[in-house]
């Protein structure tokens, strides 16, 4: 009995994948646990391993592909087995539209009247302000179903995109195509170099980047608060944690702690900028910048905000874990309100981390440096590096918001306590 | 309806006849020796001095027309030139009489008046007040041209003339130093200081002008009588007749102070054509205008008819005339004959007439005629008049020099200055009253008129602490919102009239002027015929003269009976004046509704089309009152529309109720009238309280949250806030009560697509009335925009509402078919 292996749908949000590698070709056999293909969305990789033993009897993707979730991969089942009616049934529901099966209508277009255009008219119809909308938030147009008049898609169309995490994946157009060329330079000889694609991955930290430091005001704030405390903490909660059945609490999960129950005091900062519109958050919802084997994560612990230091703690723990191993929801990947990003470990006194965009902030954690007070004592000093988006927030507001950071860190106690 | 006057069948079923004065034809008989008498030879020698001005003004225009060069000046005209060769005798004769307080409006052919009465005024004037009033005017820019090339140096008299003849030659070459800057040009050209009033392109434009100006003297008592120069083909002009009629009205001298009629002559100057059309055998049944005085006077306008080929017979007739009008005698009516020997412009081939009859009448040239008698009784010599002749000639060639010269007369640099004309479209000033110094005339302190009392009682809110609302018959209405600015402002400005049809007694058809009948005298507030062209056309003249007026038309439908005088008289003088003319008039017009296709039709659109009038449609009793405040307050002609529907709604906006002092709601501010996040309707007069019922239904059975804006101006209008309001909802429905096609909401749609196109959901949509005549009421629902088409048409063209059944057809293929019919 042959079996088709589809693409996973790795999270809601997720509309297909790229196969960045194909460990087969039709015919191999395989047996139960060997890895089929490695995918990727524009945040995370995976593997696809064999359920069973097999021969590969049909393939319907090559590595580089784009293939839309839930759409066959390739089938598995016994060399000389009939698959003709499985190929026709395939073809059948494949016809389905994911749209239609997938993209809940909007109830109130449920009732109002069928769009006179949609069908046979492949006119596409949208209104300027759903265009913007999508482009502003990177909806998937082609999954927009319209239900204006005449079938036109409309802001309401756009939003329920939103809501049902319908975003665009990586880009895939061909940069090269149309922006101009540098001016070529003599090519080295080929054993001095070695050219590797893009990985979607890259590609998308790379768009994501370069859009946000060309699309805003950003600019860094320095400051730095006395680390006695929490450095004192860190040293007790180590010695009694698993006696006291205490995850291992890092200095950095102080810090997203205390980020996390401060910044909602400061609206601007825990914010997303839209263009004409700022909205504010209730919670913080924490992006946690995880350094990877494939690049830059930024998983989200929702509504850290709510969460005591320990839960903090085990649950920043274990989306970095799957950040790292790469099999990290894709739903975890987006929803931020205020990201943190430590370079601190790797000895750096301070930098200026670049804002995830629509995020207004960004704050980057130094090493500790030692410092003189007055008295001519040395105290252990944190530095930390707020970057800003001054379209959103001016400088006096996101430095009080820095203050009152280094001020519950320095009394990180007294924080607890709240 | 003056309750003193009784209509008494037993009178007017008696019989009798109807008696009539013979009308005197070319009874001019002086003799020489009476002549003699009246004028020293300097009288005479001026007279023919003026003539020859005239003929050669108006020769040295001919060349330049036909061949392009006066004596070897070159210049092309392109613009019109309507010449009254042969006219000459009968304007000098007409100005000779006049004193600057006596004032003249013209027509298209009125070069040879202008310069008539223009001569006549230097003659008049000291040299002091002369050259002040050069100075001053438009800042000295027509005197630095001309001073200095006097041939008499510094002979102000002689520099005057030169002042004259080039400020209107300028102002026909459409040059800046011209008397209007060029913007009025040759059919338009006049000159306050010297009482030379606009004259009007549009043939019989003068007399409803000159009414205005009458009314002015009269109700203001200012000195001097004011003339309407028409031609015989005016006759034909229905704003003609009614203002002679108009000017007739028993009640001036049977209603009003001291009994004295309107200081007023209509002078016709019959030139036997109206263009082409011979109004003497051919288009007219009168024969002579003269006859015309019998049908709409008592005193037959003491109308006769003189020969305009002979001045001494002219200032003869005139002179009687305005002795007749300063005596309290008008008005006056008076036929100059006379005859334009050259076309009616340089394009008229004088197909309609014979070169016999040409010639016949310059055989009998009156310039000729006169100086023949001048040499023949011993005035003047042959080459005396000669000598006067060459110097007129080497004066006009000098000035014909002068406003070709584009460095000396510049025409307006529009590509330096483009908003020089938008600048002048408007004079935006705000004058709280036209006349200091002077008390307004009035019956009674305001505070014991009964109407004043009775508003005192009312509740300046709808709605009562408890959010009741307040019995209609209690409530401060919309109607007493405009009582209130209107009453205010007759006690502030003193030349503040108010007339339309049944205004006194009555208080208005809607009684919004219940009230001032107490309060006004009749020269400040009455009844005018059914006559709404002379109505405000009149108002228009008013102005002119420096007067504030309201003027009102009952229904707005009405509006096409005074169509020129609202489209090209009351838009157009403050710019076609170069800014030196003021407009502050207020046109009320009600629209109606329950009275059928004509009477219930809302024409913004045809106001708001012209440039010129500013327009508001205030739908409260708050902003009514606020927006009559500053219309009155300001120096532009404003037409106010109100809705018959509203009249007696309370205020339901504005916190603590519509305030008991002075205010002003600025013209050109769209206001919110209710906060919303999901769609913005904008509405057009009394729709907004349809639209606010529509945005109930919205909100109420469909979650939907509209906000209501209130358009309340139309010209000018800020798109500001509504652009503000379309970024926030995407959608917005433009309703209004006039006929859909070419409407305001159409007009405004296609903008707020332009300035708010990146921010729409859909395109924004114009709702009004079918492209019908309006229905009888009981049909009225399938008409005008009622809250259930509001969502209709939100549901079909801007958003889908789930749940809701459209039982109005929006569809685009509805609509481009009823467009394919016409509808």
């Amino acid at each position: 009995m042959a079996t088709v292996v589809i693409m996973p749908r790795q999270g809601q949000s997720v509309e297909s994948c790229v196969i960045t590698e194909l460990n087969i070709k039709k015919g191999d056999t395989v047996a139960a646990g060997d890895t089929l293909f490695s995918y990727e969305t524009d945040k995370s990789s995976f593997e696809e391993k064999a359920a069973t033993d097999g021969t590969i009897l049909e393939l319907f993707a090559d590595e580089g592909d784009d293939v839309p979730c839930l759409d066959p991969v390739l089938i598995i089942g016994t060399p000389g087995e009939d698959i003709s009616a499985l190929i026709a049934e395939l073809n059948r529901t494949q016809a389905v539209d994911v749209d239609t099966a997938e993209i809940e209508a909007p109830k109130p277009a449920a009732a109002a009247p069928a769009p006179v255009a949609a069908s046979g008219d492949k006119f596409f119809r949208i209104s300027p302000r759903a265009k913007n909308l999508a482009a502003k938030t990177d909806a998937d147009l082609a999954k927009a179903q319209g239900t204006g008049p005449g079938g036109r898609i409309i802001e309401r169309d756009i939003n329920t995109l939103l809501d049902a995490g319908y975003t665009l994946p990586a880009e895939k157009t061909d940069d090269a195509a149309e922006t101009p060329q540098p001016a070529v330079a003599p090519i080295p000889e080929a054993a001095e170099f070695e050219d590797i694609k893009l990985t979607n991955i890259r590609k998308v930290i790379a768009k994501s980047m370069h859009a946000s430091l060309s699309d805003m005001a950003q600019l860094t704030l320095n400051s730095s608060f006395n680390a006695t405390q929490i450095t004192a903490y860190r040293a007790a909660v180590k010695e009694k944690s698993e006696q006291l059945g205490l995850p291992n609490i890092t200095l950095n999960d102080m810090i997203l702690f205390a980020a996390a129950r401060t910044a909602p005091n400061h609206r601007s900062v825990n914010a997303h900028y839209l263009d004409d519109t700022i909205r504010y958050f209730r919670h913080c919802s924490l992006g946690v910048a995880v350094d990877t084997e494939r690049g830059l994560i930024v998983p989200t612990v929702f509504n850290a905000d709510t969460l005591s230091l320990a839960e903090l703690s085990s649950q920043a723990k274990a989306i970095i874990k799957e950040a790292q191993s790469g099999s990290i929801n894709p739903d975890l990947l987006r929803g931020a309100t205020f990201t943190v990003t430590n370079l601190g470990s790797l000895g750096v006194e301070s930098f200026t981390p670049v804002i995830n965009p629509p995020q207004t902030c960004i704050l980057g954690v130094n090493n500790i440096t030692y410092r003189v007070k007055e008295d001519g004592s040395a105290y252990p000093a944190m530095g930390l590096s707020l970057t800003f988006d001054h379209r959103a927030i001016d400088g006096a507001p996101a430095a009080r918001f820095l203050k009152e950071l280094c001020e519950n860190l320095e009394n990180f106690s007294l924080l607890l306590a709240k | 309806m003056p309750k003193s006057q009784y209509i008494d069948p037993q009178k007017v079923f008696q019989p009798g006849f109807l008696t009539f004065d013979d009308i005197a034809v070319n009874q001019y008989a002086k003799t020489l020796e009476e002549e003699k008498k009246l004028y020293t030879p300097q009288d005479m020698l001026r007279i023919y001095h003026d003539m020859v001005v005239i003929r050669e003004f108006e020769t040295m225009l001919n060349e330049i027309k036909v061949k392009s060069v006066y004596n070897g000046v070159e210049y092309n005209n392109p613009g019109p030139a309507h010449l009254s060769l042969g006219q000459e005798a009968s304007a000098v004769g007409e100005a000779y009489c006049l004193d600057i307080n006596d004032i003249t409006f013209g027509s298209h052919r009125s070069h040879g008046e202008i310069i008539a009465k223009g001569l006549s005024a230097i003659e008049k004037l000291d040299e002091t007040e002369l050259y002040d009033i050069m100075k001053e005017f438009l800042d000295g820019s027509i005197l630095r041209v001309v001073e200095g090339k006097e041939e008499n140096k510094g002979n102000i008299k002689d520099i005057a003339k030169n002042f004259l003849l080039y400020g209107a030659l300028a102002e026909i070459f459409a040059r800046t130093t011209g008397f209007n800057k060029g913007l009025g040009g040759s059919m338009h050209a006049f000159f306050i200081p010297f009482g030379i009033y606009p004259n009007n392109a549009i043939v019989g434009g003068s007399a409803p002008c000159a009414l205005g100006a009458a009314l002015y003297k009269r109700s203001n008592k200012k000195k001097g009588i004011v003339i309407a120069n028409f031609g015989d083909g005016a006759c034909g002009r229905g704003p003609v007749l009614e203002s002679m009629g108009m000017s007739a009205m028993d009640q001036i001298k049977q209603l009003w102070d001291g009994g004295a009629g309107l200081p007023i002559l209509f002078n016709v100057f019959n030139n036997f054509y109206g263009m082409g059309g011979q109004t003497m055998g051919e288009t007219a049944g009168f024969g002579m205008p003269a006859r015309l005085g019998a049908g709409f006077d008592r005193n037959q306008m003491h109308a006769e008819s003189v020969n305009g080929y002979n001045p001494l017979a002219v200032i003869d007739a005139v002179t009687r005339k305005k002795q007749l009008l300063l005596d309290g005698k008008g008005p006056a009516l008076l036929e100059v004959k006379t005859y334009r020997t050259t076309g009616h412009s340089p394009s008229d081939s004088s197909s309609y007439r014979t070169p016999e009859e040409i010639e016949a009448w310059i055989d009998a040239d009156p310039i000729a005629a006169y100086a023949e008698k001048l040499v023949r009784v011993g005035i003047a010599k042959a080459e005396q008049l000669d000598d006067i002749k060459d110097s007129i000639v080497r004066r006009m060639t000098m000035i014909c020099k002068l406003a070709t010269d584009d460095e000396l007369s510049p025409r307006m640099d529009l590509n330096k200055n483009p908003d020089a004309i938008s600048g002048i479209m408007f004079s935006n000033q705000k004058v709280a009253s036209m006349e200091t110094g002077r008390e307004p005339e009035v019956l009674m302190p305001k505070e014991d008129n009964p109407r004043v009392k009775q508003i005192a009682g009312k509740s300046r809110f709808a709605y009562d602490e408890n959010g009741k609302a307040v019995p209609k018959t209690k409530v401060y209405a919309l109607r007493d919102g405009l009582f209130e600015a209107i009453i205010d402002k007759f006690y502030e400005d003193s030349t503040l009239i108010a007339y339309g049809e049944d205004n006194r007694d009555w208080g208005g058809a809607y009684a919004v002027y219940r009230g001032l009948t107490e309060a006004l005298p009749y020269h400040r507030f009455f009844n005018a015929p059914i006559s709404e062209a002379a109505i405000v056309g009149s108002a228009v003249g008013y102005a002119m003269c420096g007067g504030r007026v309201i003027v009102e038309l009952m229904y707005a439908d009405f509006i096409g009976c005074a169509g020129d005088e609202i489209f090209n008289q009351m838009a157009k003088w403050q710019a076609m004046s170069a800014g030196i003319l003021k407009m502050p008039i207020v046109l009320r017009v009600s629209v109606g509704s329950k009275y059928g296709a004509q009477h219930s039709q809302d024409w913004t659109a045809l106001t708001a089309h012209i440039p010129g009038l500013k327009v508001v449609f205030p739908a409260t009793p708050y902003d009514a009152k606020g927006l009559m405040n500053e219309a009155l307050a300001g120096t532009d002609p404003v037409v106010f529309f109100e809705s018959q529907r509203i009249y007696d709604i309370g205020e339901q906006f504005h916190e603590g109720g519509v305030p008991e002092g002075y205010y002003e709601v600025k013209m050109g501010e769209p206001d919110i009238k209710r906060a919303g996040k999901d769609i913005t309707i904008l509405t057009i007069g009394a729709t907004l309280y349809r639209g606010l019922e529509a945005a109930d239904i919205l909100e109420e059975k469909y979650g939907i949250s509209a906000e209501v804006i209130d358009a309340r101006s139309i010209v000018p209008f800020n798109y500001e806030p509504v652009i503000e309001s379309v970024k926030k909802t995407g959608k917005i429905i433009i309703v209004g009560d006039a006929c859909e096609r070419n409407s305001v909401m159409k007009d405004m749609a296609a903008n707020i697509t332009e300035f708010a196109f990146d921010y729409l959901d859909a395109p924004p949509v114009a709702l009004g009335s079918r492209n019908w005549i309006t229905p009888a009421f009981e049909l009225e629902k399938f008409f005008f925009p009622y809250p259930d088409a509001i969502i209709d048409a939100i549901h079909e063209k801007i958003v889908p509402i789930a749940g809701h059944v459209s039982t109005h057809n929006y569809s685009d293929i509805e609509k481009i078919e009823r467009s394919k019919n016409g509808i």
